[in-house]
């Protein structure tokens, strides 16, 4: 479903590199930019409010590949929700974030849900929901077992984090690629879903992964 | 000494500054004293004032570098110590004399002592002129101040460059230069600094009981500057002048007294070193910046006298000849290598000094033209082609707030009561949400408390997000009120399209020009153009269309990078969404995001687009070599250091016009395919 590595890796050994886009959803506030800031430069900070979208990149070596994200920071403002689908097309994961101590961000996480459903066929698509700010535990408002819940009957990874204090936010990544490269095996011929552009990205995008 | 007299009155409704140094020789120098100085009560003061018109008819309304003034200037403290064999004398009420502190002096017996040392330093102006022409300066200096210069301000209300402006070979200058602590410090004199502060500390409770009053008010105004002093620096604050004025002659009077030398070694003790080298032995300042730039220039490179060959000590065993030879080689190539890169920096400095009078005059010839010919004569004028050209070159941050204001206009009629009644509105608002009290009474209905209340929340955290680096819309910063003020305004004058994330950046730069209720109306009357109703309502419908008539001028003027966009699958909104939402107050350093402000103000939406495509051209290199992804990264967080006059440059190569066709049609035809 990534592009795959380009056709002429044919050596044994050498892992392809795998390019994934991950967009991270959810609404204002609970921590999505904070979260991406935190995987990709490991540093905590005030950050200016998205506007639109911003974008980073992480590279990871795993067993099975080498996976590089192209991480798309959306802007949570409800009022920019109607441009969001923009941001999601041609996603392979999704980081859907809602804040602990803020019961109405995870009923908003669940409207993302329903959005995304009817934009991807269920196994199109890794959606990890994420309960950030688990350093203010004082003011939590939603259980962790309820977001384990919402997790197990949607069939989504699932991972409460803090990027304020690190905890877990680098885990959630991981196990998305996990995730990813496991349905990379199991169909191993799938065509993308980024449609027309495929050939183009796979072409320009994809490098092997001997670097 | 008449001459003396009336010249330092001149100076005396500048207070601090002068004061201190008058105070200073009547301690120090013990100069005798045969006239007493009259207390600058508000009559004088206007004497003065009047004494000093030549000055002002000089003004060009704007902080520059070049004055007038042929002559050089001595400094007090030279004086000083010139007269130090003089006998000491104390200062006394009875006294009289040319230097006593006014306040000194029983103001019935003045007044026409007054009147008679301001008519003689108009019919002779000369004699006694070394004491005499240390005051003029400063007087002119801050005459100018009051009149416009809302930058020079600035300058003065760091503490780094007011403690310079005490070591300041010549205040002059030092007020003047508008943004660069730095540079005011070549043209410091090391000599004369230390004196002055020193003995200037020693005066501070005296000047204190003259003008207590004034202190404290100083005193509450430095705690407000204190930490945005390098805001201020960067001469975005072009109004409330006269408050202005005010704040500018009480801190440096503040600081003059107190701030100590240290600070100041401290933060550039190397430079001052220098400088002090040079400077040694000048007894003589010359005036003119420009005199200046060419001295900075001659002086003799110094860092190498920190490398010294020594002798091998005398319990080692003596170099081989032949090695000492080479070393001593070696010793002279370092030399002559450490002299020529301080030539070089000098020369650079010279080169940005002069720059800075050549940029800093061009301004001040603006603000001219801008306020004496085209504010007065608007309607008529603004759509010359002179008046674009000027246009173009930015407007000068003194008169950029009027200019703004005129060119959005008030097509909403919304006058200062209705902001304030919206305010009130906002203000009811927030106190019955912190109270928890039940629904207000709904008039915009169908926006559920919940997501209301989500909004305001949201524009308290944004505002101490808006500009972070400024310090000033932060909780308990000067403007994070106003900020709060106009957003909370807004969401009740227009409960429909509401807060917007990306509008705390707009409203911000606002602010910044323009006073808070005619910020809140240029803020209203923005946002109602139809290009920021699309973008802030979120019509995404809409919003396309203008990405599709962007990426036709796109074609057109870039094809390349066009192409290369198309096969990326890289698409305008990607970019264009912060860049427009923001009017690019977030994406760009503020002086340049101001100035395409000040031609989005003459051209409208168009530029703004015009502007876009500026920036890819500019970059088109680079980002023809880049993948989607870091061309995505690339654009949305643009280089820090973009190079304003190749910016500017590579926008205007931008062609509005496709196949004969320009902005306003091409956007009128997509909108009719939809």
């Amino acid at each position: 479903m990534a592009q795959e590595a380009m056709s002429d890796i044919s050596l044994e050994g050498v892992h392809p590199t795998y390019i994934y886009k991950v967009v991270l959803l959810g609404s204002m506030l609970v921590g999505k930019s904070s979260l991406a800031y935190r995987y990709v430069k490991n540093d905590f900070k005030e950050l200016l409010p998205t506007v639109g979208c911003s974008f980073f990149t992480q590279t990871l070596n795993l067993e099975g590949g080498t996976v590089r994200f192209e991480i798309w920071d959306t802007a949570g403002q409800e009022k920019y929700h109607s441009i969001c689908h923009l941001y999601y097309r041609g996603a392979q994961a999704v980081l859907l974030v809602y804040d602990i101590t803020n019961k109405e961000t995870l009923n908003r996480a669940k409207l993302w849900l329903r959005d995304l459903e009817k934009e991807f066929l269920p196994h199109e698509i890794v959606i990890a929901l994420v309960g950030n700010k688990t350093d203010l535990a004082a003011e939590r408002e939603v259980a962790t077992e309820e977001g384990e819940e919402l997790a197990r009957t949607k069939d989504l990874l699932f991972m409460e984090t803090s990027a304020k204090s690190n905890h877990g936010v680098n885990d959630i990544f991981v196990a998305i690629a996990q995730e990813l490269l496991q349905r990379e095996r199991e169909k191993p011929s799938a065509l993308s879903p980024r449609g027309k552009s495929t050939v183009d990205l796979g072409e320009s995008r994809t490098k092997t992964g001997c670097c | 000494t008449d001459v003396n007299i009336s010249n330092s009155i001149n100076g005396l409704n500048f207070m601090g500054i002068l004061d201190a140094r008058v105070g200073l020789q009547n301690l120090n120098s013990g100069t005798p004293r045969s006239f007493s100085l009259p207390e600058y009560g508000p009559g004088q003061l206007s004497s003065a004032l009047e004494d000093s018109h030549s000055l002002k008819s000089v003004d060009s309304g704007i902080p520059t570098l070049e004055i007038g003034n042929p002559e050089p200037v001595h400094c007090s403290v030279l004086n000083v110590k010139r007269k130090q064999s003089e006998p000491e004398i104390v200062p006394d009420r009875a006294f009289q004399s040319a230097c006593t502190l006014p306040s000194y002096v029983p103001p019935h017996s003045l007044t026409s002592e007054q009147d008679h040392a301001v008519r003689k330093s108009s019919t002779f102006p000369r004699t006694g002129y070394d004491t005499v022409k240390l005051y003029s300066p400063t007087s002119k200096t801050l005459n100018r101040s009051d009149d416009i210069s809302v930058c020079s301000v600035s300058s003065l209300s760091t503490e780094l460059s007011t403690t310079l402006s005490v070591s300041n070979e010549d205040i002059l200058d030092f007020v003047v230069t508008s943004s660069s602590s730095a540079i005011v410090n070549l043209e410091t004199d090391e000599t004369h600094f230390s004196d002055v502060t020193l003995n200037s500390s020693k005066e501070t409770n005296e000047q204190n009981l003259q003008e207590c009053c004034q202190d404290t008010d100083v005193d509450s105004k430095r705690k407000i500057l204190g930490p945005f002093t390098n805001f201020f620096a960067r001469n975005l604050f072009t109004r409330r002048q006269s408050a202005r004025f005010e704040k500018q002659n009480d801190v440096g009077w503040k600081l003059f007294g107190k701030v100590p030398l240290r600070e100041n070694s401290q933060k550039d003790s190397k430079k001052i070193q220098k400088e002090y080298e040079e400077k040694t032995g000048r007894a003589h300042r010359p005036l003119s910046p420009k005199q200046n730039v060419r001295k900075n220039l001659d002086f003799e490179p110094l860092s190498t006298t920190a490398l010294i060959l020594e002798d091998r000590p005398a319990n080692l065993p003596a170099k081989p000849a032949e090695e000492a030879q080479k070393h001593r080689q070696q010793y002279e190539e370092m030399v002559v290598q450490a002299k020529k890169r301080e030539l070089k920096e000098a020369q650079k400095r010279k080169k940005q000094l002069e720059e800075r009078c050549k940029l800093e005059d061009s301004i001040g010839n603006a603000v001219l033209t801008w306020n004496n010919e085209i504010l007065p004569n608007w309607e008529t004028m603004c759509c010359s082609r002179k008046v674009r050209d000027l246009w173009w070159q930015g407007i000068p941050p003194s008169v950029r707030g009027k200019v703004w204001s005129l060119a959005i206009g008030n097509e909403l009629n919304i006058t200062h009561e209705l902001y304030d009644i919206c305010l009130a509105r906002a203000k009811e608002k927030w106190r019955s949400l912190s109270t928890g009290g039940a629904e207000v009474e709904c008039e915009d209905a169908g926006f559920s408390a919940a997501d209301r209340e989500a909004s305001l929340e949201l524009i308290k955290l944004d505002i101490s997000r808006t500009f972070p680096n400024l310090c000033i819309f932060q909780q308990g910063g000067p403007y994070h009120d106003t900020l709060h003020s106009i957003l909370g305004a807004y969401t009740c004058y227009r409960p429909d399209v509401g807060y917007v994330q990306g509008m705390s950046f707009i409203a911000a730069v606002l602010i910044l020009n323009l006073d808070t209720a005619d910020a809140f109306i240029a803020f209203s009357n923005l946002l109602n153009k139809p290009c920021q109703m699309a973008f802030f309502r979120v019509d995404h419908g809409l919003m396309l269309t203008y990405f599709a008539a962007f990426e036709v001028f796109f074609e057109e003027n870039l094809p390349k990078l066009f192409a290369h966009f198309k096969k990326n699958n890289l698409t305008p909104d990607i970019y264009l969404i912060d860049w427009i939402f923001t009017l690019y107050s977030k994406s760009l350093p503020l002086d340049l995001a101001c100035r395409v402000w000040d031609v989005f103000c003459r051209d409208g939406e168009e530029f703004l687009f015009r502007t876009a495509l500026g920036i890819l051209r500019l970059f088109e290199d680079i980002l023809t070599k880049m993948d989607f992804i870091h061309i995505a990264q690339f654009l949305t967080k643009l280089p820090e250091d973009l190079p304003s006059e190749e910016f500017f440059t590579s926008i205007a190569a931008i062609q509005m016009q496709s196949r004969n066709k320009k902005w306003a049609q091409v956007k009128r035809m997509l909108i009719f395919d939809n």
